[in-house]
């Protein structure tokens, strides 16, 4: 099975009927509460360091008053979006991959199969719906987390003046910085549910757990990949 | 309008299926009648769980017609949409028992068994959990729809699954070595079963199998694949009386014969 053909019959499972709405609410669920946890400690701890090194730096030039046009360039337009899909989609492409690839190995998928219903209609579209609707909702919560910390750091714990971060932050942060912040989770959700699909659904039977396990580690390692890749493109594209 | 006793379920017409180099199936003919219940021996490894997914197109054989009810399941290319709505439509006609049970991990027996009628019927939810009952009734397990399979022994798994294979009482029953990893208690069991089925719901059953036990008891048709090559097949009556070399040494379990593993 190829990853092309994959994709292909993903993409017609996905957008011909609506999934199973208790299968989307389910993905849906864990893949969004289940992450905002790990996602709210990660990018308070981000968020933090992004103003103490910015700090560090400008401090030495006497520019300490342009952290909140930094924290608001690095933070919204890249290191938050992009951290939440790399932390949220190893945990969500973790949890699709191996519950697919254990769906196959014991032949569960097969057994849909034999019953006349379409495993991509029933387990792989509701969890693409499930990643594409939960991601960008992520990486916006992202967002809030990040800056809020970084405001925290730079206003509280270093003393940059409140009033002069908080209006470099407005003028820096538009509108469109947000929608995309928005578009790139909706393109980094579906990229990691369907590469997570693919390598759970492609698991061989005869790999048994280990397949499982191989599943996954590709699944995590392939999606955390392209989310970089395709970030760098999208900044290239957009702000270079 | 059920069909006549006498017309074919399924005819294979020269099915040939190879792996690499590797023949598993070698232009294999065989006819299936509506309502018998057809058990296919062969030692492990020769093809006879290849045989079973190409009955139902989840493999396509590289050579040769697969007709279920004169539709040729060989034909219908999943990869295509037409032929993948076709090929569910016609795998609605079967049910099938997986070696391992195959049970959903999510969900509990209850559901597992519901699982098709819930999936294929308009049937209310009421009518389901009756039907859900009756059936886990019939294979000795009443009382454990709230059971998570993971809480049953195999051969409980196993009846489960037999129980969700007949929930849509399909005309067609396969069946993927039922007794394997089970004890003759619980094989006989499951024997008794598959005949009480075939007598009071006049289903056609495909038993896969290497449990010549079984096969005595169960078959009105036998076959015996060997190396991909389908050695004998007819009513049971009249392969036993032939005594075909290969069946004989399958039957007396002996490594003096025509099979050779070593």
């Amino acid at each position: 099975m190829s990853f092309v053909w994959f994709v292909r019959h993903a993409l017609v499972a996905q957008f011909s009927r609506l999934p199973p709405a208790e299968q989307f609410l389910r993905h849906a669920v864990d893949a969004g509460v289940g992450s905002v946890a790990l996602l709210t400690l990660l990018i308070f701890f981000a968020g933090m360091s992004l103003a103490v090194q910015g700090y560090g730096a400008f401090v030495r030039m006497g520019g300490q008053e342009f952290l909140g046009l930094f924290c608001g360039i690095g933070g919204v337009r890249e290191l938050f979006p992009v951290m939440a899909a790399i932390v949220c989609g190893a945990r969500i492409g973790a949890n699709l991959a191996a519950s697919l690839a254990n769906m196959q190995i014991s032949e569960q998928i097969e057994a849909l199969s034999v019953m006349g219903i379409d495993p991509m209609r029933y387990l792989v579209a509701p969890r693409l719906w499930a990643v594409v609707f939960t991601m960008p909702l992520l990486c916006a919560y992202a967002d809030v987390v990040g800056l809020s910390a970084s405001y925290f750091a730079a206003v509280v714990q270093l003393g940059v003046d409140q009033g002069t971060f908080s209006a470099q932050l407005r003028e820096i942060i538009r509108w469109q910085d947000l929608a995309v912040g928005v578009g790139k989770g909706v393109a980094f959700g579906w990229l990691v549910a369907i590469i997570a699909c693919y390598h759970g659904y492609r698991a061989a039977k005869q790999e048994g757990a280990a397949g499982v396990g191989v599943a996954t580690n590709r699944a995590i390692v392939h999606s955390t990949v392209v989310c970089i890749v395709l970030n760098m493109i999208l900044s290239a594209i957009l702000y270079a | 309008m059920p069909e006549p006793i006498t017309a074919p379920a399924i005819e294979l017409d020269g099915v040939s299926k190879a792996f690499g180099a590797n023949k598993v199936l070698d232009d294999v003919s065989l006819t299936v009648r509506h309502g018998s219940i057809m058990v296919m021996l062969g030692p492990s490894g020769t093809g006879k769980s290849v045989l079973l997914r190409c009955l139902v197109g989840l493999l396509r054989p590289d050579a040769g017609r697969v007709l279920v009810y004169g539709e040729d399941v060989a034909a219908l290319d999943e990869s295509r949409p037409r032929d993948r709505a076709r090929l569910f439509a016609l795998r609605r006609r079967f049910g099938m028992l997986f070696q391992d049970g195959a049970l959903f991990d999510d969900m509990d027996v209850g559901d597992n068994v519901a699982f098709p009628m819930r999936m294929h019927t308009d049937l209310s939810e009421a009518q389901i959990r009756a039907k859900v009952a009756d059936k886990l009734r019939r294979v000795g397990l009443s009382g454990v729809e709230r059971k998570a399979p993971s809480e049953l022994s195999g051969g409980m798994r196993k009846r489960v699954a037999f129980a969700r294979a007949i929930a849509l009482e399909p005309d067609i029953v396969l069946c993927d070595e039922p007794s394997s990893g089970l004890d003759p208690v619980m094989s006989a069991t499951l024997d008794e079963l598959i005949l009480e089925l075939h007598r009071t719901l006049g289903m056609t059953f495909i038993v896969i199998s290497h449990d010549t036990a079984e096969a005595k008891k169960i078959a009105d048709t036998i076959g015996l694949l060997a190396s991909g090559k389908l050695v004998t097949y007819g009513p049971a009556a009249d392969v036993f009386a032939e005594g075909q070399p290969a069946l004989r040494q399958f039957f007396e379990r002996s490594t003096e014969g025509p099979i050779r593993v070593l």
